[in-house]
């Protein structure tokens, strides 16, 4: 299907000019990115090409060494100090997935979920064990409430661990390859899920090797290598399309796999 | 030989007193040494220089010197600036700073062990500094230290035996008298043996069990 | 100075028990060893309990009976033989348990490769498992040599004029306590520092090269 460019042009995540290196080794060089509400942008490309330390330096898990990070309004400029109470506001507007879950083995999945909106929240228990419950319920995960992470399989694990930053209530969800760890079939648990956020109308960003959700689900497709963007715009007209020579080298090798 | 085998299971009841004894030395050292453990495994990180100087003190001494040199330090040396303390207190003290010196690292070691995923979920989430600290990376960190800790305990529990040196009236001491008063030295210190090992024995089997636990679970 | 001079006195034979017992310790673990990889249930039972046993009951402990105990006929031990012989059999129980685990850390691919490749048993161990093994077990080995360098203390309860023993007789003698024993925890700590800055630089060598 074409889609027409979004309805709201209400920008929720804004990147200006990110730049980072770990001594002579550039990750990172002027990556500049603008997701509109309610869109999925879907980043590909070789490994080692930045998407995931992009996605990192979005919530400051990592720190860039330059540049501007707007999320819902809160602005952050990686050559000030930031402080503690912007970066919560931050962290709490984007919530993340990553590709080993990381959810805590020594909590049972209940206390995973609700423990994060007790405590950066303020919500009571109660309400904070309603929440987690009734996502839970929506993922297909009721009957895990009590068992421990190291339970479930990998599938359960991730949808567990994005019922945790759902139940934040965030503006953004920021997916660092959340398939990856998994088996193909197991993975497609995870990318419905997904699947059924985007139709919902959640902002997404997600770094990915899944082919078939950058074409079918996302609305913009990012192409890195080397550190930067090379490519951008509509994912089908990429993909069909690529203006540059080292995308069209990427999609070969991923497609004739 | 002959007589040995009735000698020691006639003087195995007769030792249950200093075994309680040492039980108590070896209960109270871990309840006082684990809390000052797990103070001195952030102290010795702490940014703050005096602080960190004092905990690697502390932790470098307590590792360092055998514990028979901190019993008597404590036996010998505490009169000296004017502190009188009953032998049992003076070998608690003794025991406790061995425990929190070891104790420290090996919670330090915990600590380091806590998955980076883990800590970088809990970022994500928001959660405070504190909070990080309060609710991931201390109960994870004593949860991956727990069977080293519980190898460290029985390993206390048989260092209490040269608590004696100080005159604490433990196992090890009332084996000694024993000994003394009936000539009967190898009866009275194989029954001293077998009490220890009774206990030595099946707790460190548990601290293996709790290892294997451990690495299935992580 | 006569504290010093106690301390000095204690130094030398502090050091005598310490390698000696690490020498037959080392020794003596071979034999547990080997009865811990025995495919033979009843020799590795043995080996268990013996390795057991001697764990399990403190050293101090040890000490005595070998001292006291062992007097039968003519025959009694010197306190630098109990003490020798007791701390070296405890270490050969604990340095059994770091051999045995070292060599299965070995990758068991190791084993396989080397059979399909037709060596001997005398090649695997010497030149493929040998190797692999000893250094896993470096930092263990010297971290439990310096342990042993502290319990060496113990054998000053038998009577073994080394620096605790030392120390003790100054401190009742002169009712000083405090700086003796501060001096004493101070060569302990000496000594065991060049041991443990070996230990830390193999280990950190030994995790870059097991760390790709």
């Amino acid at each position: 299907m074409s889609r027409i460019a979004p309805v709201s042009t209400n920008l929720v995540v804004q990147v200006r000019n990110l730049a980072k290196a770990y001594g002579d080794h550039v990750v990172l060089r002027d990556v500049s990115l603008s997701v509109p509400e309610g869109s999925v942008t879907a980043m590909i490309g070789p490994s080692g090409a930045g998407k995931s330390t992009v996605l990192r330096c979005m919530n400051l898990l990592e720190k860039p060494d330059s540049g501007e990070i707007e999320i819902d309004g809160h602005l952050i400029n990686a050559g000030a100090k930031v402080s503690a109470r912007n970066l919560a506001a931050l962290r709490r507007s984007a919530g993340m997935v990553f590709q080993h879950f990381n959810l805590f083995p020594h909590m049972s999945v209940l206390r995973n979920i609700s423990l994060p909106q007790e405590r950066v929240l303020g919500r009571s228990r109660e309400e904070a064990n309603a929440k987690s419950m009734e996502l839970l319920t929506r993922m297909g995960l009721a009957d895990k409430a009590d068992q421990y992470p190291a339970r479930c399989s990998g599938g359960q694990q991730q949808r567990i661990a994005i019922a945790r930053a759902l139940a934040l209530g965030p503006r953004v969800m920021l997916f660092d390859e959340p398939t990856s760890a998994l088996d193909p079939e197991v993975g497609v648990e995870v990318l419905e899920v997904m699947k059924e956020l985007a139709a919902e109308g959640m902002t997404m960003i997600v770094v990915t090797h899944e082919m078939g959700f950058a074409a079918n689900v996302a609305d913009e497709l990012v192409v890195m290598a080397d550190g930067g963007i090379i490519e951008s715009g509509d994912p089908h007209e990429v993909m069909s399309d690529p203006q540059h020579e080292r995308t069209r080298r990427f999609l070969r090798a991923v497609l004739e796999r | 030989m002959n007589g040995l085998l009735p000698d020691v299971t006639a003087l195995l009841p007769t030792m249950l007193g200093g075994l309680q004894t040492s039980l108590v030395l070896t209960v109270s050292s871990l309840l006082l040494g684990l809390p000052l453990g797990l103070l001195l495994s952030f102290g010795v990180v702490t940014p703050n220089r005096v602080l960190r100087w004092i905990s690697v003190f502390f932790v470098e001494v307590g590792r360092g010197a055998p514990a028979l040199v901190l019993l008597q330090l404590m036996y010998y040396g505490l009169p000296n600036v004017q502190i009188t303390l009953s032998s049992l207190v003076s070998a608690c003290l003794a025991l406790t700073w061995t425990t929190a010196a070891y104790t420290a690292e090996l919670i330090r070691g915990g600590i380091q062990a806590v998955p980076s995923g883990e800590v970088e979920g809990a970022d994500a989430l928001g959660l405070s500094a504190g909070d990080r600290l309060r609710f991931i990376v201390i109960p994870q960190g004593l949860r991956i230290a727990l069977p080293s800790l519980m190898g460290f305990a029985v390993l206390l529990f048989q260092a209490t035996s040269l608590a004696y040196t100080v005159a604490v009236p433990e196992l090890m001491s009332q084996a000694y008298s024993t000994g003394s008063s009936t000539f009967k030295y190898l009866p009275a210190f194989i029954a001293a043996g077998i009490l220890y090992a009774a206990i030595s024995i099946p707790a460190t089997w548990l601290s293996v069990l709790a290892e294997k636990r451990m690495s299935r679970h992580l | 100075m006569q504290m010093l001079q106690a301390i000095l006195i204690g130094l030398p034979m502090t050091i005598l028990v310490t390698v000696l017992s690490l020498a037959l310790g080392t020794v003596a673990a071979l034999p547990l060893l080997a009865g811990l990889r025995s495919g033979n249930r009843l020799l590795w039972l043995l080996s268990r309990g013996i390795i057991d046993l001697l764990r399990g009951v403190p050293p101090v402990v040890w000490l005595f009976i070998l001292y006291y105990g062992v007097s039968v006929g003519a025959l009694r031990l010197t306190a630098l033989q109990a003490g020798v012989i007791g701390l070296g059999l405890v270490s050969a129980a604990y340095l059994a348990e770091i051999f045995r685990g070292a060599i299965s850390s070995v990758h068991s691919g190791q084993w396989e490769a080397s059979s399909a490749l037709g060596f001997t048993r005398t090649t695997l161990w010497r030149r493929v498992v040998g190797p692999q093994a000893w250094r896993t077990a470096i930092p263990s080995y010297t971290t439990y040599s310096i342990g042993l360098l502290k319990d060496s203390s113990i054998a000053s309860t038998i009577g073994v004029a080394e620096i605790v023993y030392m120390s003790n007789q100054y401190a009742r003698q002169s009712g000083e306590g405090i700086l003796i024993f501060f001096i004493a925890a101070g060569v302990y700590i000496a000594l065991s520092l060049p041991l443990g800055i070996l230990s830390r630089h193999l280990d950190t060598k030994m995790r870059k090269v097991v760390a790709r």
